[in-house]
């Protein structure tokens, strides 16, 4: 009888013991400490995103759009935008600003041509505001997205051009006010190929971007793809040996500059992609507003390789990212032990 | 009968434009209502406390806001970093939480925080200089208690030795030492108000209406003060001799509670780091504190009071210097520095009115030489001394 209660009053006493561990939940800091907490969490940097927009899903995107051939020969792409501007999305962890979309994400889906095709834009505004699409590059006067803008509630417009030049190019809404049109998320990404093609790489799209969330004209947040240190605990699973192709576009408003440094490596850049001879072969390249470029590189050893703004304000408000590099000839040999 | 039912009538007519006024408030806020639906509820919160503690910075945060708030996010100088929130991250209106940063700060480097909500406004405090919180142990409460003797009981002490020298004087030149008691107190219970102010601006929401809070309370203060002190005299029919005592009790109580609130800003300003606590700064409170000896002094002077009476007197306008040291020092809150502080000014302005009453009753008139420049006198002694603080 005895024994029974000791019994019953251990389990008692090792439930009520096991549900206040429960309670309790933890956290690292930048310095790898493990911090208890019986609260909540508030941590951008190390919790699992439960974000809308999937950064990992916009990395490697590209739209080709619907192909048909004129009766000329020319291939024609054909893609359907809708602008809108009523979402409210959790840009970080816990924080919730109302972004514009060009197809419901920031940025919007990334379009791809090769020099010569023709590409058709069916562009609707669903928005509540007037919207317009305008492409970087070489098009008509009327196709340019200015002057032309595309009404509230279901306004049209066909923007049609030859895509070109070679390049990396942003295009974005150039409704005034422009900045209030573009810090909200209406932009994206232009590629047009050339018609020789590049060599076969690992391609990926970085859009370089941040948030004002509180209006006053700073950024509160930044990015590579939207979401602020999303590749830090997401990193980028690439191989050794293999080219990496990055298409990258700096979309970030009020900073004058910005830029791009890889730990452990150099790369080949190309601004704007027009040329197919790189200009240079750094670490660090500086971007303004709308530059944009093409990285070429590969890692030499495996391993974990942080990239990230060098103007480390950014890179500790989000913009900055991990590639794990894993050599796929030696199994047993995991990236993430590698020079630890 | 006839009486019952006048109550009944005069209790009926008291509660029924209560009534009416419960309805109205119903139909302008209740459920179905949406005639206040106009404009938009800004979320708010204040900080209202950092303190730098063994590689973390905790944060009190308190929803001062017309609306609930989640915390989303919390910085260190605009720089992102991880960080826990007790109890949690939902705070309703006027509730707070603690946010835990770990981050191994700098003693003596300025710091912002930053709070983050989840509509992605941000709510800052600057910190002048990183200071070790300090933590509740005897040997610091020793330390504060040094201070406070040195503040607050000693410069008293040595104000009270001028008994002495008033008593010897002529009735002209003590008429200007009473008026330049009630000059210092002026000025006193102006500064206590002011610092109640600075505190409030500081740490303190504009919800609570701090500025209407510290007169309210100074008022308060003054006419309880007032009023059980009038009570108090008329009631024990005192005599001559005692009447000065007991003004110079009320002098006593009033300057105490006025170095209670002057303790604690010390005691807090040490504890949140906001100054590094000099020498000069100790010998600027002493010297300020002097003159308090003088105003309980001085209308004692034409009585024989029995030295542990005044010694009493001293003790009660000093030592609470002490107390407000560990309050303010181990408990700060902005809420009691203000409560403290009102207290104080209106305690210092009725003994002030007190003594102004006093001179009046013997001379029959307040406008002469000795009492005007006393006045003056008063209130710049208070001034030059003040700036040594």
């Amino acid at each position: 009888m005895l024994s029974a209660i000791i019994g019953v009053s251990t389990i008692i006493v090792f439930s009520a013991f096991s549900e206040a561990q429960l309670e309790q939940k933890s956290f690292v800091t930048h310095s790898g400490q493990v911090i208890q907490t019986s609260g909540d969490v508030l941590d951008p940097l190390y919790a699992a995103s439960t974000v809308e927009f999937d950064p990992m899903d916009y990395l490697r995107e590209f739209n080709y759009g619907r192909i048909s051939q004129l009766p000329d020969g020319t291939t024609l792409r054909e893609f359907t935008i809708i602008a809108e501007d009523d979402k409210i999305q959790e840009i970080s962890p816990g924080v919730f600003y109302n972004v514009w979309t060009f197809n419901g994400t920031v940025p919007g889906p990334t379009i791809r041509a090769i020099e010569g095709d023709l590409v058709r834009i069916h562009f609707i505004n669903n928005g509540s505001k007037s919207h317009t699409m305008h492409f970087h590059g070489i098009h008509p006067a009327v196709m340019d997205g200015v002057f032309e803008t595309v009404g509230p509630d279901g306004g049209r417009f066909t923007y049609e051009f030859e895509a070109g030049p070679v390049g990396v190019h942003p295009y974005h809404c150039h409704v005034m006010p422009l900045e209030e049109h573009i810090v909200h998320g209406l932009y994206g990404v232009y590629i047009v190929d050339p018609k020789e093609g590049r060599p076969p790489a690992d391609e990926m799209i970085m859009v370089l971007n941040g948030f004002d969330t509180d209006f006053d004209t700073e950024n509160n947040f930044y990015a590579a793809n939207t979401i602020p240190f999303y590749y830090q605990h997401h990193p980028i699973q690439i191989k050794t040996n293999e080219l990496i192709r990055i298409y990258v576009v700096n979309m970030v408003e009020f900073d004058p500059i910005n830029n791009f440094h890889l730990h452990g490596n150099l790369y080949n850049y190309y601004p704007t992609g027009t040329s197919i001879v790189p200009s240079t072969y750094t670490d660090m390249i500086t971007l303004s507003q709308t530059e944009r470029g093409i990285m070429e590189f590969q890692y030499k050893y495996p391993g974990k390789y942080l990239f990230h703004a060098h103007k480390v304000e950014f890179s500790e408000k989000g913009w900055v990212g991990i590639f794990l590099v894993d050599n796929p000839d030696q199994k047993s040999q995991t990236g993430i032990d590698y020079g630890n | 009968m006839e009486i019952k039912s006048y109550n009944v009538k005069t209790i009926a007519s008291g509660i029924i434009p209560f009534g009416f006024l419960v309805i109205m408030i119903l139909y302008l806020v209740g459920p179905s209502s949406n005639l206040l639906e106009f404009g938009v509820s800004l979320p708010e919160i204040t900080i209202e406390k950092v303190e730098f503690v063994n590689s973390e910075i905790h944060v009190t945060v308190r929803n001062t806001g017309p609306i609930p708030v989640k915390i989303a996010m919390a910085d260190v100088n605009d720089r992102i970093q991880p960080a826990a929130i007790e109890p949690d991250k939902s705070l309703e209106r006027f509730e707070t939480a603690l946010v835990r940063i770990p981050f191994s700060w700098n003693k003596s480097e300025p710091y912002t925080i930053g709070i983050t909500l989840d509509d992605g406004v941000r709510f800052d405090k600057f910190i002048e200089a990183a200071t070790p919180a300090i933590k509740s142990d005897y040997q610091l409460a020793g330390f504060f208690a040094i201070i406070g003797t040195y503040v607050g009981v000693i410069p008293v002490m040595i104000g009270l030795l001028w008994l002495p020298f008033i008593k010897r004087i002529g009735k002209n030149k003590y008429n200007f030492f009473l008026a330049l008691t009630v000059g210092l107190l002026i000025f006193l219970g102006i500064d206590a108000m002011l610092e109640g102010f600075e505190v409030s601006k500081e740490n303190l929401s504009t919800n609570f209406n701090g500025g209407l809070l510290i007169i309210t309370i100074a008022l308060l203060s003054f006419l309880g003060l007032y009023y059980s002190a009038e009570k108090l005299t008329s009631r024990t029919g005192l005599t001559a001799s005692s009447k000065p005592f007991a003004i110079g009790l009320m002098i006593a109580i009033g300057i105490g509670l006025h170095n209670l609130g002057e303790g604690l800003a010390i005691g807090a300003a040490i504890g949140l780091g906001q100054v590094a606590l000099s020498t000069f700064l100790i010998v600027g409170f002493a010297l300020h504190n002097t003159t308090e000896g003088i105003a309980i002094a001085s209308p004692l002077a034409k009585t024989k009071s029995p030295v542990s009476k005044i010694i009493l007197l001293g003790l009660i306008a000093g030592a609470p210097t002490i107390l407000g040291t560990w309050i303010g020092g181990f408990f700060y809150s902005p809420y009691t520095a203000i409560v403290f502080l009102s207290i104080g000014a209106g305690a210092i302005f009725q003994v002030a009115l007190v003594i102004l009453k006093w001179i009046y009753q013997s001379e029959q008139k307040l406008v002469q030489t000795s009492i005007v420049s006393g006045i003056g006198a008063g209130m710049l002694i208070m001034y030059l001394t003040s700036i040594l603080v």
